[in-house]
């Protein structure tokens, strides 16, 4: 594959609270090359909206800071950018889908004018070259030309999804972030939308941050899958290793808690207990006490990252040597 | 195996008046539940399924049609024959976040249907009560004083299960009772309802969008769109031999978290079309790809029973 296009090291987002600190993303890793699509996949309070506010750097600031780590594109550090200068990348190379369309666009302009919009502000064009340009966007979502006319209440939900990826991609973007894009979506319409999704990835040779709760959709469409937990990665991998073997405990469990409509399975495992208060991690390993592996080692410091082969790595002592007693 | 029809649906339909014209919310439905059965309603949002659940438990009227529970027509009954109906069929609401009164502690939300009820009238029995179905549903005794805001999805949604549980029903119908929770939370809750059922000889009626859900819950499955029901069968045939070519489509719909198994999808085109003012035809017909066009345009479909215990709604099975 092609070169590194995004690159994100010890990255930190902290939210600082009445109630304490909350360390939503918590010192995490993770590059994706050009092309290349990862889905990002966690429950409500992993960190995963978090960490792509944070490659935005729309970290709502405050009470959200970024204490620490790196984030490379395309070879520059974008921590060290201006405002201005994050203002001309946001919108042009990296766009960003969010998860309601129904709140996302605005209500008193037509669909022509937001489109319209985002091409002027970032290349040089005419009035005319930009309508001209709205257009081409427009078809390329499967929205005939003459409803680009229309306000967004006269849409449907998965036509004003497509909308904001027409919006999203007006600027050929080298990297989309699609926060949880289908998730307010039917499934029939669902199947729509990742369809032009998939496409317009390929048409556009565009790299993806998908970020989803649903590991069907991320075999749909993804090539590098990371597993969030609490602010942490615990798994990376290429979509093939994960799914064929999935190797921390909470991405076995996540596996275990959905129904696969393809078998007959009688009863669910699902992991027991719940989430942590974002405000009272457990000490060690944040996920051992759920853990059905846990260890007496898992309650005394985060695990190193562990690589089971160069596009799989794990974040657990059961794969460190000398300690799980199963070595790779 | 066949046992007694607990609940039964005639020719259900419910308009709604709107500026626009009638809104056809359900239309001429019929179905039955089997004593300690799951029957899932599955759709698409704006199909129906909600506003069918609310009319079983009598949260709204059906504009014409019949709901028999025991043999008894729930929307004709007096009021002391009603109350004795109430406490049979219960309902768990979608959100558990804004199905509970903010100002009741746990308790408090759980001994409401008592008092509603007059049982368990003293104080002291009232509580050990209490304890007791929070233990059958899992929740901590600790929580008994806490409120709503204090507790996460899941456990929010334990206590809408424990006052639907709270006076021993018969039926209980479950609005997407999972959808709001994460997977793992989601999990716990199916296999709690599972468990449940098993205990008290409960029967369901489980509504939800997801298929995978619906399938893993139910013993039979009818899939509405629109308004109607297009198929009715057993969870199994539903995803083995679907017969109704929206069924088809809906099923190979779902993303399946399986490498191996990937199945050819079926793109739907178009969107699900308004109930308002709906055409003389079938409902699927705009969007069917096996529409025949002198007859689907123009002819609703009739439910048929094609095979023992499975119905479909399609000119191409008649």
């Amino acid at each position: 594959m092609g070169k590194k296009l995004l690159e994100i090291k010890g990255l930190k987002v902290h939210y600082i609270t009445d109630d304490g600190t909350v360390p939503a993303v918590d010192g995490i890793d993770m590059e994706i090359e050009e092309g290349e699509s990862l889905g990002l996949v966690g429950e409500t309070g992993a960190g995963k909206t978090t960490t792509a506010l944070g490659v935005m750097n729309l970290v709502p600031d405050p009470p959200g800071e970024i204490v620490d780590g790196e984030i490379i594109f395309n070879g520059e550090n974008l921590r060290e950018k201006s405002r201005e200068a994050y203002r001309k990348i946001r919108g042009n190379k990296i766009s960003m889908i969010f998860q309601d369309p129904m709140t996302s666009l605005n209500p008193v302009y037509t669909v022509f004018d937001q489109l319209e919009e985002v091409i002027k502000l970032h290349q040089k064009v005419s009035s005319s070259e930009a309508l001209q340009r709205a257009k081409e966007m427009l078809a390329k979502v499967g929205i005939p030309e003459e409803r680009g006319e229309e306000y967004p209440h006269q849409f449907s939900g998965g036509m004003k999804q497509r909308v904001l990826i027409a919006i999203a991609l007006a600027c050929n973007p080298a990297l989309l972030i699609a926060d949880e894009p289908t998730t307010a979506l039917d499934v029939t319409i669902q199947a729509q939308v990742l369809e032009v999704m998939k496409d317009l990835k390929k048409q556009f040779n565009m790299a993806m941050i998908l970020i989803t709760h649903d590991l069907g959709v991320v075999s749909e469409i993804c090539e590098k899958v990371a597993i969030m937990y609490a602010g942490k990665i615990v798994e990376f991998a290429d979509l093939e290793s994960l799914f064929t073997k999935p190797s921390h405990p909470y991405t076995v469990g996540l596996f275990n808690s959905i129904p696969d409509p393809e078998e007959d399975v009688t009863e669910l495992t699902p992991i027991k207990g719940l989430i942590p208060e974002p405000t009272e991690l457990p000490p060690g390993c944040v996920f051992h006490p759920r853990c059905p592996d846990v260890m007496e080692v898992c309650k005394g410091s985060f695990p190193e990252t562990v690589e089971l082969s160069p596009t799989h790595r794990v974040a657990c002592y059961k794969y460190h040597e000398g300690i799980g007693g199963e070595p790779k | 195996m066949m046992q007694e029809k607990l609940l039964e649906v005639e020719n259900l339909q419910k308009i709604f008046s709107t500026p626009r014209g009638d809104l056809h919310a359900v239309d001429n439905i019929n179905f039955f539940v089997r004593e300690g059965e799951t029957l899932g309603l599955v759709g698409e949002s704006g199909c129906g399924k909600s506003t069918t659940g609310r009319m079983i438990v009598r949260l709204s009227p059906p504009t014409s049609g019949r709901i028999l529970f025991q043999g008894q027509d729930v929307h004709s009954l007096k009021k002391k024959q009603l109350k004795e109906i109430r406490r049979n069929i219960q309902m768990v609401f979608q959100d558990p976040f804004s199905s509970l009164n903010p100002r009741m502690s746990v308790s408090d939300l759980i001994k409401e249907s008592f008092d509603i009820h007059r049982v368990f009238r003293k104080e002291k029995e009232r509580e050990e009560k209490v304890l007791e179905i929070m233990e059958v549903v899992g929740l901590s005794p600790r929580l008994v004083n806490s409120y709503p805001h204090e507790l996460d999805g899941g456990r929010r949604q334990r206590v809408g299960i424990a006052r639907a549980i709270a006076l021993n029903p018969k039926c209980i119908v479950l609005d997407e009772p999972v959808s709001a929770l994460d997977v793992s939370v989601q999990a716990q809750i199916l296999n709690l309802l599972d468990r449940l059922q098993e205990e008290f000889q409960l029967t369901y009626l489980f509504i939800a969008h997801d298929l995978s859900v619906v399938k893993h819950v139910s013993d039979r499955i009818a899939v509405m769109y629109v308004g109607k029901i297009v198929e009715l069968t057993d969870y199994k045939t539903i995803f083995k031999e679907p017969l109704h070519p929206y069924s088809r489509a809906l099923i190979s719909a779902i993303p399946t978290p399986n490498l191996r198994k990937k199945k050819e999808r079926i793109i739907l085109e178009g969107d699900v079309p308004s109930p308002i003012n709906p055409g003389p035809g079938c409902r699927f017909f705009p969007r069917c790809r096996e529409r025949i066009d002198s007859i689907c345009k123009e002819k609703e479909p009739e439910m048929r029973e094609v095979k023992p215990g499975h119905f479909v709604a399609c000119h191409r099975e008649e």
